[in-house]
This record gives C-alpha cells, structure tokens and sequence, in this order.
C-alpha cells in the first residue's frame, strides 16, 4: 500500500513539473522531502566535502542524481554525511533481501509501520533512537519501535458531483447504490477498505479494531456488482474518475486533490469517514552509514519546515503538527491532519496490520477476484 | 565432442544464470522456513490459490484458441497473398510485436474504457444507451493477451505453412477437390505441427502474464504470476512464492510433453 503511495508521488511530481506548476526547484525539494526531508549532491567540488554517504531508498527514478543541488546541503553541512537516492523501491520483500544478507546496501527506507515493525522483530530493522529522533515532534499514537512517521495520508471518498445531487457523507452512502446510483472503485490492496466496509456496515470508529474481517467481507461481497474496478495505483484511480469508468471511489487524498483542483471541483472529495494511514521511516539493521547518521537524518527530517513544504507540493499531512500552522489557510482543507479534517476521519491501527495484513490481504483478493 | 565444446559456454552461462539460481528456488520451496513440504500443502490447500489457477487457466485457454484461430487466416493471408496484402500485415504484425506490452495494455484502456473510442462510437451512433463494460474485467484481461500473442501464433504458423508442397495442393485441385476440401482436408492437417507448436507457444507464454491482467483487469483478475509477486514482494512469504514457481513450473513442464507426446511432432 504504501510503497504505492510513494511510488505515486512522484509521478504527481513529475506531472506537475511537466504542467510547469512546480518549478524544478520545487521538483527537487519535493523529491528530496519525499526521501525522508533533505537529500544531498554529491556533486564534484561540492563545498561540503562529505566523508560519509548513505543510501535512502525511496521510490525516485531517473530525477534522483539532481535533487543533489536543490537540497540536502543543510543536512550534509550539518554531518557530513551525503544521501544518495536509490529509486529501486523498498518493497517489503526487497528490504528482507538487503537486510537478510547481513550486509545491506541501504541505510533507510521508505515504509509502511507496520512492514518496518514486522521486519524490525525479525531483527532486520535497527530500533528507532527516541533520544534522536524527537517524539514530541510527531503526532501521540504514532511513535513505532522500528519506524517514525514521515507523513500522512488518507483513504477518502472522491465522487462525480454531475451525477449527484446531493453530496455522499458517508461510507453508508458509498455502499448504497440505490441512493447513491452508478459504478464505484475501490483499493485493490485491502488497506482502508475493510474499515470503510464496516463503518458502512454500522460499526462505530472506536470499535472498528480488531477488525471483523468475516463482516466486511460479507459487506463487500454483497456490494461487488456495483463496483467497477479495483485501482492499484493512484493514477490509475485518478482515471477511472476522469475516464466516467466510476462515478465514486475511495483513493487517497493526494489524488483527490489533484481531481478536484483539475476539474475544479466537478470531482469532489469529502473527508467524512475517511482513513487515515501513516508513512514512517525505517533503518536497515547493520546499515552501512551507521546509526548515527540515520537517526540524524530522521530528526533532521521532522523540522516543521520541511513537513510543510511537502505538504505544498504533494498534499501529504505533516507527522509533525507543529507544521500545520505553517499550511496556508485556503490550502487547510487539503491536509489530511488538519484538525478539523482529522476529527472526521479514523487512523489504521498498525498494530492490527501487523499481526493480520497479510491473511486478510488473501482472503481480501479472494472475494474481489471470485 | 567439438559441438560440445563449442556449446559450453552457452550451458555454462545458463548453468550460471538460470539453472544454478532456479535450483535454489526449488530448494526454498521445501526449506523456508523449515525443511517439509509445508509450503505446498499450504499452496494447495488455500482456496485463493485455487481460484487464481483456475482462472489463470480459463483465461489463458481463451487466448490460445483465440489467438491461434485468429492468426491462422492472417498468416495464411501473409504467406499466399499478393505483395500489398503481405507487405500491410506484415506490417501489422510486427509494429504491435516491437511495441511494449505497457503501451499496448493503455492502448486498449483509451479504445475500451467507458469514454474509450468504441462506446463513444456506439453511443453516438445510437446503438447503445449505456457503455458497455469491455475492460476491467476478464474480456478484457482475454483480448489484452490475446492481441499481444498473435504474432506469437503467426511464425510456427508460417513456417508450417511455408512448408507445404504446393504440388500438393495442385494434385488435389487436379483430382477436383473443392476449396474447401481442399483447405479442411489437405492443407489443415498438413499444418498440424504449426497450429500444435503455435497453441502451445501461446499457452505457455500467456501463463506467466502479469502487465496484461494487472492493467486491464480492474483489479479483480489476479493470475498466477500476480499472486506469485505478491507473496515475494506484498506479503512475504517466500517459501510459498517458491513452492507457486516450482508447481507453475512442473505443470508447465508436464503440460508440454503430454501435448508434444500427443500430437506426434517429437522432432
């Protein structure tokens, strides 16, 4: 799930930078936020000859060699320590391979808590150094032994205001197509989606975990004619809105953002009952910069500053909520933890996905795909 | 000997690359987490597992006969037609075959989707009121597939076709053979090899798809090589990943030499 979210974002970036909203500054900056907050040239002659480097595995591609110049130099200024950006993508099972070797080449990694909580008790991530990294700068609940937030985001529901009169409010209202008539789409990895199910099904926000998979399942399974495709990727349910194949889905903010601003609202978003998931950070065990140096990074990354910035440039919710304030007030509305948006919405229990995910994620796809 | 020697660093570079790597796939089979046969007793008894392969197998039967029945009238065309006809397949053959499977997968999207080309079409026509829901779902997993397997289909067709006598049909006109004899009779069975080497190289193509059913499926099509990834990269659990590859492979395996057994095309 996240490792698509991630992926995801940048592909926004480089949409947005190709309709020359974004400035390739702002490109980079966006890049480098995404790896975690600073990244760092190493380019030749660099005033900041760092004897150190380290590897932050995100979901970048071919822009990475150039987030160099844009940022980093404060982080590097400050250590000594370069980051190089891999794109390769930490996918759970390729963090299982680095680590597993014994002698990984990445230090940090963009992952779901709960990958890097699983992973962390299998000995493969280093434990998150809370004299380090500063709890107090992050939102209560979300502090993780192996992993500290990086940002937020949120599973909302988006819908076609040309075809209804009057706005859905609720999960309920998703699920009913006979006020609600016409195709839907939903995730096809599960996360979210169960919760959604259930607050549609009557179960309260606060007794949705653990969460009574054989229900939501029933919820879905009796509501699986009406939904038209099941999206892996944002820009592909940015297209099933766009393309007329739904009329309401549940995706994430961040594209929600983008269809109502690209459509100037024709295509809505509501935060009532949303979802809302957390990013974090993970250190690979053994990792080859040492310990140090990524926790450093990972304190340097909480600065409300920078939380902001990608908040501008993607629509992520800061982990720190010191950097809320610094969110403009006509952008507040898209901040998935803005307090008016997140007393609306129900967080993931990370703990719950930790022990389940991976069950419930089969039994998931076995109701989508029967 | 010699053709040995000058075949070695071929079966070393494979022995390297493929055998010595798949051997230790084999192995995690049977070894992760522990040593049994947990993971296929696992696999085989998990109803997820057995949806996928029976889907994996009806989508890809589909696309065998389809791309086999549709390519064969092509191929014919190709080989027995004037030179404009063969020159504008062949064209039509090989610029799809060079393109990549991702734009071909999108292309389909933008002509099959709701608001694609042909329910814009149909709609202002006035033939449908409502879209039809061609894409997103396993008709259009099969035509996905099916047209990025033709030309697959088309060159042992061709071969076999290039490969029967024209005497042989001659005699037959001569002997005062319909046309239609003439193609069900003689020139049909003579391609037999070509239909049973096309349809397997199809089948077994087609079982390892993953772009295809992942774009055009909406979601609710996973195949075989989906499920596979996922237990390698979604939710670990490589122990099954490996006892999925080992049965995908094994049944592959069995598959091909009852077919090859079957149709008699040893050689």
């Amino acid at each position: 799930m996240h490792k698509h979210f991630q992926q995801d974002q940048v592909s926004m970036l480089k949409e947005k930078l190709k309709a020359g909203e974004l400035s390739r500054r702002g490109f980079l900056q966006g890049l480098a936020l995404l790896g975690g907050t600073s990244a760092l040239g190493l380019t030749a002659g660099s005033a900041h000859a760092a004897d150190k480097e380290m590897v932050f595995v995100n979901w970048g591609g071919d822009a990475i060699d150039a987030m160099a110049e844009a940022f980093g130099k404060g982080y590097a200024a400050e250590s000594g320590v370069n980051v190089l950006y891999d794109g390769s993508g930490p996918l759970e099972g390729s963090i299982k391979a680095q680590a597993e070797s014994g002698n990984p080449t990445w230090d940090l990694v963009d992952c779901d808590p709960f990958s890097g909580q699983a992973l962390g008790k299998l000995g493969l991530m280093r434990p998150i150094d809370w004299d380090v990294v500063d709890p107090g700068k992050l939102r209560d609940g979300f502090q993780w032994e192996y992993a500290a937030n990086s940002y937020f985001y949120s599973y909302v529901i988006v819908y076609d205001k040309t075809k209804y009169d009057t706005p859905p409010t609720s999960m309920a209202d998703f699920f009913d197509a006979d006020k609600f008539p016409g195709k839907r789409a939903m995730y096809k990895w599960g996360v979210g989606m169960w919760e959604a199910a259930l607050l549609a099904d009557g179960v309260a926000p606060e007794d949705l975990y653990p969460l009574d998979l054989e229900r939501a399942h029933a919820k879905i399974e009796g509501f699986k004619e009406h939904i038209g495709a099941y999206w892996g990727g944002g820009a592909e349910s940015q297209s099933l809105l766009l393309n007329g194949d739904v009329s309401m889905a549940i995706i994430w903010n961040t594209r929600a953002m983008l269809l109502d601003r690209d459509t100037e609202g024709e295509i809505a978003m509501t935060w009532a009952e949303g979802i809302v998931a957390p990013g974090s950070t993970g250190v690979l065990m053994n990792n080859p910069a040492g310990e140090k140096a990524a926790m450093e990074y990972i304190a340097y990354s909480q600065e409300p500053e920078a939380q902001a910035k990608l908040f501008a440039l993607l629509g992520n919710g800061p982990a720190n909520p010191a950097a809320d304030a610094l969110i403009p007030d006509a952008d507040k509305f898209y901040n998935p933890v803005d307090p008016a948006n997140f007393a609306q919405q129900t967080p993931l229990d990370m703990e719950w996905y930790e022990e389940n995910y991976g069950a419930a994620l089969d039994a998931y796809l076995g109701v989508i795909s029967a | 000997m010699s053709r040995l020697l000058l075949l070695s660093p071929l079966l070393l570079f494979l022995g390297l690359a493929y055998l010595l790597p798949l051997s230790g796939v084999m192995l995690q089979s049977v070894t992760t987490p522990e040593p049994g046969l947990q993971n296929y007793s696992a696999a085989l008894g998990d109803p997820l597992v057995w949806s996928v392969i029976w889907r994996t197998l009806r989508i890809c039967l589909c696309v065998t006969v389809l791309a086999v029945v549709l390519a064969y009238p092509l191929t014919l065309l190709w080989i027995k037609g004037n030179t404009t006809t063969r020159v504008f397949i062949e064209l039509a053959i090989m610029i799809p075959f060079w393109l990549s499977v991702l734009s071909r997968a999108f292309g389909w999207l933008s002509l099959l989707s709701n608001r694609g080309l042909i329910n814009t079409w149909l709609q202002s026509l006035g033939i449908i009121a409502e879209p039809l829901t061609l894409v997103r779902n396993e008709f259009g997993v099969i035509i996905g597939m099916m047209h990025f397997l033709i030309p697959f289909a088309v060159f042992p067709l061709a071969s076999a076709m290039r490969a029967v006598d024209d005497r042989v049909i001659l005699a037959a006109r001569g002997m005062g053979a319909s046309r239609m004899q003439i193609f069900w009779q003689i020139f049909v069975p003579m391609t037999k090899s070509g239909i049973v080497g096309a349809a397997l190289l199809v089948f077994v193509f087609s079982l390892g798809f993953y772009i295809v059913p992942t774009l055009l499926g909406g979601g609710r099509s996973v195949m075989i090589a989906e499920l596979i990834y996922l237990r390698i990269f979604q939710i670990p659990n490589w122990g099954l990943a490996a006892a999925l590859s080992a049965l995908l492979m094994v049944s592959i395996g069995a598959f091909l030499v009852a077919l090859i057994k079957r149709a008699g095309v040893s050689s």
